[in-house]
């Protein structure tokens, strides 16, 4: 897959290969029309707020902006594994513990400021990068498949945290099962009142540039990318398989543990129990949109924010249920990951 | 006796390297016979093969099967017409049983739609007890041996029906005591009325089990003959074929030479393996020569190989470079230390097709390219812009290797180590799937790091490439080597003999070891 849209974005007829995703885009658009009048008694109404909700107000605008910033360090945490060659299905449990690991950070060090606020953003990425390295460490020493283990100590992670957020370190002057606030010091700025966009989204832009630079500027970035396009060809060359095994997963949970310490300066300021559910397959999905490209997780991140918000636009001010706006996202998403749409125009495609 | 089927000269033409693996061949078989096909490796042996099962559509030429012509699209095809294959790597669903697998494609159904997995057991039975083979269809694959998978592999084929079977290669990976058996079960095939094509290139086979051996060489047909009137030396010669002098400008021998890597006694055992993989080799090349390695695939040449890429560590033995033990130095070590490694496999080992040129070209030499961490791009560019001009490569250093041509990806692989190379180099099989002129491109880059003071070894199972080239030639057979020619030897040594030394038909005294 990763060789697959190597070849696709460096093709060098660039206009060929954006009639893939032009014929993505209008199918998307054309099937959430049809859906809309087959199972909407106001289709007008449902299509309006759906494609314009999420712009229409800057409130609206704004907490579109808002979803995408963990999906954005999500869709590179995934991006990076990929690279490297191998899969992080640990997400979930990764955003969650960074994000629990930034707050009692910030609890504990409410009084360092600014560089408590650092400590504790990098505290989360750390116990991120710890959990997914584990896996490729497992990898390493015993050849056991990433894809499960991550899977599986993330799921245990997430039972363990919230064990420590509805019990020993839960908040008793709340209602909400979730630990205590961090210090207002802490909390990113609002940058479009009345929305909860922080300014957390300039970081999420940062660490895209970083990602993009480390992965194709520096000597490591260029190891771990021959690592992952051909194990074979790197090990011949003299890299060291076993370290490629390991880093790109330590920085694809890093990743994904700092966008959850970055969701919790930005918009919870607490951990919530199980507040995170969904954003680590979510940053796969963007991921897998943007073809593991961190330059194309921006445009992916905000394409999938875009379409959420949109459902649950659609669902407030329509006769749209729950359940008819994910089926309308899932069938989106489907066409946006299939890669024989996406290489239309770019070579003949083998069925 | 009747024909079950006709080859007309046959042609096939890769077009991503123009090489003619078969170049007008014509072959007959027989009902109830089994035929030999012999010839070197890329003799077009398996091409032939793959183009009469189907896999490969000729440029040109015609196929009767039973006396009617037939274009053979697919392998299901061909297996509607009859034929079947059995290839060397075993396609088997590990998982499955021995029923489940032979039946996939053609399951009996229940109800239509459903399968029928008693049906199968019952059926692929019938076809077991019929041949007498020593399997139970309820048997899952992954509790089979090697011998026993490829038992199932061939009730597949006798599941479908099959009057004409294609083997490729069957006791390649089989152990004396599998082969005995397989030998058994195909002749009595054979007195069954089934026609049987075996690809291989061992002599004691093609005398033990055929009925009439057909040898090719170089994409042409040498000739059919009956197997009882032709003698082991006469199929060996014919093989192998008159050496072809390719008049390279060597610059005469030197005298003053040192040792720059040598091997005392190594060997490699590999768990499951009935015998050791390498055992014993000893050998020193010296600066300023062309050791060559010559051997028949499985004797031992892509263990060497393996060993000294730094990709397989030795049991026992030592490897010492410029008098330094290195024999326990891995890839990465020694490529700091100067390792300069054309593979065999140029595209799964030698190179990273989704990457661009210019960092398929770094990837042994990444630390002078980088400062401080951050790759040094221009530099990249400049040193990929020249070392394309240098081997007249087409392309450019940004576009992704994979989009070149097979002959530009070789010479990218090939001009990376050369500039690699500090003072030894391995070639393995240098010139597989390279047309005719980049080969000798190669050739002539060879002679000018020997003629430099290089110690170059040259791992190849193609001998005109081993005759031509080296200055002296070690014969590998079953791990070990068999024959040293060196000195004076090396100018008058024909095919003929090294092919005996390779087939194991003569070893040399002091390399015999029992």
């Amino acid at each position: 897959m990763v060789n697959r849209s190597d070849k696709i974005h460096t093709h060098p007829y660039m206009l060929r290969s954006a009639i893939g995703p032009l014929v993505i885009f209008s199918l998307a658009l054309v099937s959430i029309i049809i859906l809309s009048l087959l199972l909407s008694k106001t289709p007008g109404r449902t299509l309006h707020y759906f494609f314009l909700g999420p712009v229409q107000s800057t409130y609206y605008f704004g907490n579109m902006l808002n979803t995408a910033i963990p999906l954005i360090f999500g869709g590179l945490g995934i991006s990076l594994a990929m690279r490297g060659g191998s899969f992080n299905l640990g997400g979930e449990g990764q955003i969650y513990a960074g994000a629990f690991v930034t707050t009692m950070s910030a609890l504990t060090f409410s009084t360092w400021g600014i560089v408590g606020a650092i400590f504790s953003l990098i505290l989360g990425a750390v116990i991120g990068g710890l959990l997914s390295g584990f896996s490729g460490f497992l990898r390493m020493k015993w050849n056991t498949n990433e894809l499960i283990t991550t899977f599986l100590v993330s799921n245990m992670v997430i039972l363990v945290v919230n064990y420590f957020v509805a019990g020993p370190l839960k908040n008793p002057e709340t209602n909400l099962i979730a630990t205590k606030k961090i210090p207002e010091s802490f909390q990113f700025s609002r940058i479009l009142e009345p929305s909860n966009l922080s300014s957390g989204l300039y970081l999420a832009l940062i660490a895209v540039v970083l990602v993009q630079l480390y992965l194709y500027k520096t000597k490591s970035g260029y190891e771990l990318r021959m690592f992952g396009l051909n194990a074979m060809f790197a090990r011949y060359g003299g890299i060291q398989a076993g370290w490629y095994q390991v880093w790109p997963m330590v920085l694809s949970g890093a990743l994904y543990g700092l966008g959850g310490g970055m969701v919790i300066f930005g918009t919870y300021f607490a951990t919530v129990k199980e507040f995170s559910a969904g954003m680590g397959w979510n940053g796969l999905a963007v991921a897998l949109i943007a073809r593991f490209q961190p330059v194309a997780v921006i445009p992916a991140a905000l394409f999938f924010a875009y379409i959420e918000s949109g459902a649950r636009n659609a669902m407030l001010h329509s006769d749209v249920t729950f359940e008819i706006a994910s089926i309308v996202q899932a069938l989106v998403f489907f066409l946006v990951t299939s890669s024989v749409l996406q290489q239309l125009g770019t070579k003949r495609v083998r069925l | 006796m009747e024909v079950a089927a006709h080859m007309h000269e046959i042609v096939k033409v890769y077009p991503e390297t123009g090489n003619r693996a078969n170049d007008g061949v014509s072959l007959t078989l027989r009902r109830g016979e089994i035929l030999c096909l012999a010839g070197e490796n890329g003799a077009g042996k398996t091409t032939l093969m793959k183009v009469l099962y189907g896999l490969e559509v000729p440029d040109s030429g015609s196929i009767h099967i039973e006396g009617v012509s037939q274009h053979i699209l697919s392998p299901l095809h061909a297996n509607r017409l009859g034929i079947g294959m059995v290839h060397q790597h075993f396609k088997l669903i590990e998982d499955f049983t021995v029923a489940q697998n032979v039946t996939l494609g053609s399951e009996p159904r229940k109800f239509r739609f459903g399968y029928d997995l008693r049906r199968a057991d019952q059926l692929v039975d019938a076809v077991i007890k019929e041949h007498h083979f020593s399997i139970e269809a309820s048997d899952k694959v992954t509790s089979l041996t090697v011998g026993q998978k490829q038992q199932v592999e061939i009730i597949k084929m006798l599941y479908r029906n099959v009057d004409i079977l294609i083997l490729d290669e069957p006791t390649a990976v089989l152990t004396e005591q599998e082969i005995v058996p397989l030998f058994t079960t195909l002749r009595t095939l054979a007195d069954n009325g089934k026609s049987i094509i075996l690809i291989t290139h061992k002599l004691q086979e093609i005398k033990n089990l055929s009925d009439r051996v057909a040898i090719m060489r170089q994409g042409r047909m040498v000739g059919e003959f009956i197997t009882s009137e032709i003698d082991e030396r006469e199929i060996s010669r014919l093989m192998m074929g008159q050496s072809i002098s390719l008049q390279l400008n060597k610059v005469p021998y030197s005298k003053e030479k040192r040792p720059i890597i040598t091997c005392e006694s190594i060997s490699v055992v590999k768990r499951n393996q009935e015998r050791p993989l390498l055992q014993n080799v000893s050998f020193t090349a010296y600066s300023g020569e062309i050791l060559g390695f010559a051997g028949v695939s499985g004797n031992g040449l892509g263990v060497l190989e393996a060993v000294l890429g730094g990709f397989l560590p030795i049991s026992s033995g030592h490897i010492e470079h410029n008098r330094i033990d290195i024999s326990r130095r891995d890839t990465r070590r020694a490529r700091r230390d100067g390792l300069a490694y054309v593979p065999a496999d140029r595209i799964k080992v030698g190179s990273a097709s989704g990457a661009s040129v210019a960092e398929n070209l770094i990837i042994a030499s990444r630390r002078q390219f980088s400062r401080f961490g951050v790759l040094r791009k221009s530099a990249m560019r400049e040193h990929a812009e020249s070392l394309l001009q240098k081997f007249s490569v087409a392309g450019s250093p940004h576009m992704p290797l994979g989009t070149l041509s097979g002959g530009n990806i070789q010479k990218v692989v090939l001009a990376r180590e050369i500039e690699q190379y500090r003072d030894y180099i391995v070639f393995s099989e240098p010139t597989w799937g390279l047309d005719v002129a980049s080969g000798r491109f190669v050739y002539e880059r060879m002679i000018e790091l020997r003629n430099r003071g290089a110690a170059v070894l040259l791992i190849s199972s193609n001998l005109d490439e081993i005759l031509s080239l080296a200055d002296r030639i070690a014969v590998l057979y079953r791990g070990s080597i068999a024959a040293l020619i060196s000195g004076e030897a090396i100018h008058h040594v024909t095919k003929e003999e090294l092919g005996s030394y390779m087939l194991g038909l003569a070893c040399q005294k002091e390399y015999s070891h029992g």
